[in-house]
């Protein structure tokens, strides 16, 4: 469909781009300009796109509401375990189902998969009584264990897997006859070749971590051990309303290092997401 | 012919080529293949293990009733509506979706300068923190809200949002699909451009005008990932829990409680950890139908496939 | 340098058998082809001798060790592929010491070894770029490089010139010669392209579905297939093979009678074989109808019917007939190659 428009046209789709746009990025910025704004200025009508007044104390009231810089770094700390534990069970599972003979490999494969169709959700019960009985309730266990060998990684896997099978097999074996044996054949050749679908994986992975909410909710319930998502819901004064501007600033605290980061990486992101196996 | 090759076939080494290899693939997979046992495979039978237990956790009780608990689900007056919500929420967001993505992308794949910026802005709700994109609608929803403070501008009374039923539902679809579409964009974005170049050549040629084209090439040419993309999203819709549970809390009434959340509010809520597995195994039970649909249906649907 | 030996080689895959017993002994230095067309087990074969396809059946020895369960890497051979199998990943300099690297050799003896290749291979100016910079030829060379830099007792060759254009393949046979010339290593090279087996090999080994047709120099084969399977395939274009039968000193096909050399005893059904090169025209000789004249120049090829039958013939003369004319041939009795009709075997 890529064909020379008129200057029209051209405009036409100019302003149409531009209207659409409004929901996806509107509610950005009133979340930041909403955060700086006096409580008694948040419902303020007519709304203001721009503060009249500013009130910076709201980032203040955030860590003294609770223990925030601790649930950053809880929510930081696991999304980055999370994110290299993945990496490498996935990326070894993927190579293996991909490249290597063994028995029954296409058979454990179907079964992996399973992973794909049940919604962690599913499992959320018993699984909550497993990590009660292992004495993990409260501690971060299960956000780290879960997500990096059970379901959510079987995404990961397939992605590896639909990339390494499309790995000439003659590097493979140039490797062999090189003298390289399978770990090494997979370190030094098929791993670094490997580094777009990888990143996909990571970008993926983190965000999903980054995300998790009804786990934590079920398994977490200190609040220095609440990760940003669940930590974000909490800031509601005695009657249980919600502090708007505080909520905003925590969540705009919670939100823009990866907005900013994906808007420098925005061209590995996105073509790391569309190039990676997902296509059809 | 007489057979000679019967000659020295000596004694092979157990570890042979491809034995080694064998055992490396098992090492390689073990890690992922043993997680999905513990984690997914082993609670799967215990959800439907528990299913069959009545479970008090107050007094610590745990006896096994059969089918009682099904039973109940077939009696349980809440669960026709939560089911109706939960139906109503993944089919307009599965049409809003898809439809709103095929159409980005289409703008977004024609020839205008600085079209990397809109992509770029389009996706970000994707990377945006979901509680936080959660919030601020939900604050923008609010009656006193933004979205309704504009509306007032221009001098209309907007609704209670997220507390009137009919705009409850649509509020929490249209935030979901907002925060998800660019996924779904950038693998149509994806397909596109991966349709050759020639085909709407030979198309013009053929004199077939662009909405001709569209219907007959462009479409086809996609439906693999039309297909793949939609499995997606309506497994995913049917995972919706932290946007429910910000925003309305399955209510007002139980117009917006969809599966997942009644089966949050029933094991982890009210402590009916029995009943909630029932209900766990009713949402594998619809998730493998639909799955099951979807790839049937690839037969049909599915005009090209690599 | 070593010998290589086949001995009764054979190659199962679940019920379907790839090889039938291949029995092949390779002198040390030898330059071997295995030709054959696609599907007849060529690459197996030597994908078998290489260790990257078990062995079902048999032995191979590379030089006195019996290697059926050695790992590639330790059988000492380097193997060219078909699409080079160059990591893209590291530089031309990194991929032709990479071996070198595996097997714990220092810095320094993989600097000069990678050097020495280059220089033969005039790869030098080239060491710092990455695969993706270079053109075809020289991805060719740089595989060629990573091959010789161990100086390993055999050289596997796995169709290495398919990818390339026809000048260009023309040149990369000489070079693949002249190398051979150069370092002696015991060669083993497939291809499915006669010309290029006939150009390059010392012997020539003709397979054909998972069997060995014939094992000879290329003019032994040329001059003298063994059946009618390698007299059509050796040889561009190929042999006129005419059906019919042997009665007495003459040979009856459809339409027409052929002579036959003297001293054949045979009798009864038979393909009688000849050459395009070794019918003259000849006022005397058989009438045949021309259907296409193709002038080469030096040569000219020419379609027509003798008989029933359409053959070829190629004339160091200019020949001026049209499509429609009849003009005369004999074939050259020294040339003709008789077959058995129900073997396929050779007869005279």
């Amino acid at each position: 469909m890529r064909t020379d428009l008129s200057p029209r046209l051209r405009v036409a789709l100019y302003g149409l781009m531009c209207v659409l746009l409004i929901p996806f990025v509107f509610p950005t910025w009133w979340m930041i300009t909403s955060s700086v704004k006096p409580i008694s200025d948040i419902f303020a009508f007519p709304p203001d796109l721009w503060p009249r007044r500013f009130d910076f104390s709201t980032y203040q009231r955030v860590f003294e509401l609770q223990p925030f810089a601790r649930q950053y770094w809880n929510s930081a700390y696991i999304a980055a375990i999370v994110t290299a534990g993945t990496m490498v069970v996935s990326s070894m599972a993927g190579y293996a189902f991909a490249r290597i003979k063994f028995p029954f490999s296409n058979a454990i494969f179907m079964i992996v998969l399973l992973g794909l169709l049940i919604p962690s959700e599913v499992t959320i019960v018993p699984l909550f009584q497993m990590f009660l009985g292992w004495g993990m309730i409260n501690t971060h266990w299960p956000l780290i264990l879960v997500p990096i060998f059970g379901a959510p990684s079987v995404f990961a896997t397939f992605v590896m897997r639909q990339f390494f099978i499309a790995l000439p097999g003659e590097l493979e074996e140039a490797a062999r006859v090189d003298g390289l044996g399978r770990f090494k054949i997979f370190w030094t050749i098929a791993l670094p070749l490997a580094k777009p679908a990888l990143g996909a994986v990571a970008i993926f992975t983190f965000l999903h971590s980054w995300n998790l909410y009804l786990e934590p909710i079920v398994f977490l319930s200190s609040t220095q051990m609440f990760t940003l998502p669940q930590a974000l819901t909490q800031f509601t004064d005695a009657y249980g309303g919600a502090m708007w501007n505080i909520q905003l600033a925590a969540a705009t605290m919670t939100a823009i290092p990866v907005l900013l980061v994906f808007i420098v990486a925005q061209k590995q992101f996105v073509e790391g997401l569309a190039h990676t196996g997902l296509k059809g | 012919m007489t057979d000679h090759s019967a000659a020295p076939n000596q004694k092979r080494p157990f570890w042979t080529i491809a034995r080694k290899d064998a055992a490396a693939g098992f090492l390689f997979i073990a890690p992922q293949t043993l997680g999905i046992i513990t984690f997914v495979l082993v609670p799967l039978g215990l959800v439907f293990y528990y299913s069959m237990h009545e479970w008090n956790v107050l007094a610590s009780t745990f006896t096994f009733v059969g089918d009682a608990n099904y039973q109940m689900l077939l009696r349980d007056p809440n669960l026709p509506p939560v089911l109706l919500a939960s139906a109503i929420f993944s089919a307009g967001l599965v049409v809003l979706n898809l439809s709103l993505a095929l159409l980005l992308a289409v703008l977004l794949d024609q020839k205008l300068k600085g079209i990397v910026v809109f992509r770029t802005l389009f996706f970000s709700p994707v990377v945006v923190s979901l509680v936080a994109w959660t919030i601020v609608w939900s604050f923008l929803l609010q009656a006193n809200g933004g979205i309704n403070g504009i509306l007032a501008v221009f001098g209309i009374e907007g609704p209670n949002w997220l507390r009137t039923p009919t705009t409850a539902m649509i509020s929490v679809v249209v935030v979901q699909v907002f925060k998800n579409v660019g996924l779904n964009m950038i693998l149509f974005l994806a397909a596109l451009q991966g349709v050759p170049k020639e085909l709407y050549e030979a198309a013009r040629v053929d004199g077939a005008s662009p909405f001709k084209q569209f219907r007959r090439i462009t479409l086809p040419m996609i439906s693999p990932t039309i297909l793949l993309t939609s499995i997606i999203t309506i497994v995913g819709s049917l995972q919706v829990f932290a946007q429910i549970a910000i925003l309305t809390k399955g209510g007002p009434g139980v117009s917006t409680t969809v599966l997942v959340y009644y089966l949050y509010q029933q094991a982890f809520q009210f402590n009916f950890f029995g009943y909630g597995s029932t209900l766990s195994i009713l949402l594998f039970l619809i998730v493998a139908v639909l799955t099951f649909i979807q790839w049937q249906m690839r037969k049909r649907i599915v005009f090209y496939e690599n | 340098m070593a010998p290589v030996s086949l001995h009764s080689v054979k190659k199962t895959y679940g019920d379907v058998q790839i090889l039938h017993g291949i029995d092949v002994d390779i002198a040390d230095g030898e330059f071997i082809v295995l030709v054959g067309p696609s599907g007849c087990g060529k690459s197996t074969l030597l994908r078998m001798i290489a260790g990257l396809e078990t062995i079902t059946k048999g032995d191979i020895r590379i030089g006195d060790r019996v290697v059926n369960d050695l790992e590639p890497k330790d059988r000492d051979i380097a193997m060219v592929f078909q699409n080079y199998a160059l990591y893209p990943h590291m530089t031309v300099a990194t991929n032709m010491g990479f071996s070198l690297e595996h097997r714990g050799a220092s810095k320094a003896e993989i600097a000069e070894r990678v050097k020495w290749a280059a220089d033969i291979l005039d790869l030098s100016h080239l060491l710092d770029r990455y695969p993706r910079q270079l053109s075809g030829g020289q991805r060719q060379r740089v595989a060629m490089g990573r091959a010789i830099v161990r100086n390993p007792q055999v050289f596997l060759f796995d169709e290495p010139l398919s990818n390339l254009d026809a000048k260009l393949r023309v040149v990369m046979r000489g070079e693949i010669k002249a190398l051979h010339h150069r370092l002696g290593v015991t060669t083993v090279y497939v291809t499915h392209d006669q010309i290029e087996a006939m150009t390059m090999a010392d012997r020539i080994v003709v397979m054909h579905a998972g069997k060995v047709e014939q094992i000879g120099a290329p003019l032994e084969l040329y001059d003298r297939p063994a059946n009618l399977f390698v007299a059509g395939f050796i040889g561009s274009p190929a042999m006129n093979i005419l059906g019919g039968t042997i009665e007495g000193a003459e040979f009856k096909a459809a339409g027409v009678t052929l002579p036959l050399p003297a001293g054949v005893t045979a009798t009864g059904a038979a393909s009688y074989g000849i050459r395009p090169e070794h019918f003259q025209l000849s006022p005397e000789g058989l009438p045949a109808v021309v259907s296409l004249v193709e002038p080469m120049g030096s040569e000219t090829q020419v379609t027509m019917t003798l008989g029933e039958h359409l053959v070829t013939g190629v004339f160091r003369e200019r020949v001026a007939a049209r499509p429609g004319e009849t003009i005369h041939i004999l074939p050259e009795l020294a040339a003709v190659h008789l077959f058995d009709a129900t073997t396929g075997q050779r007869i005279n």
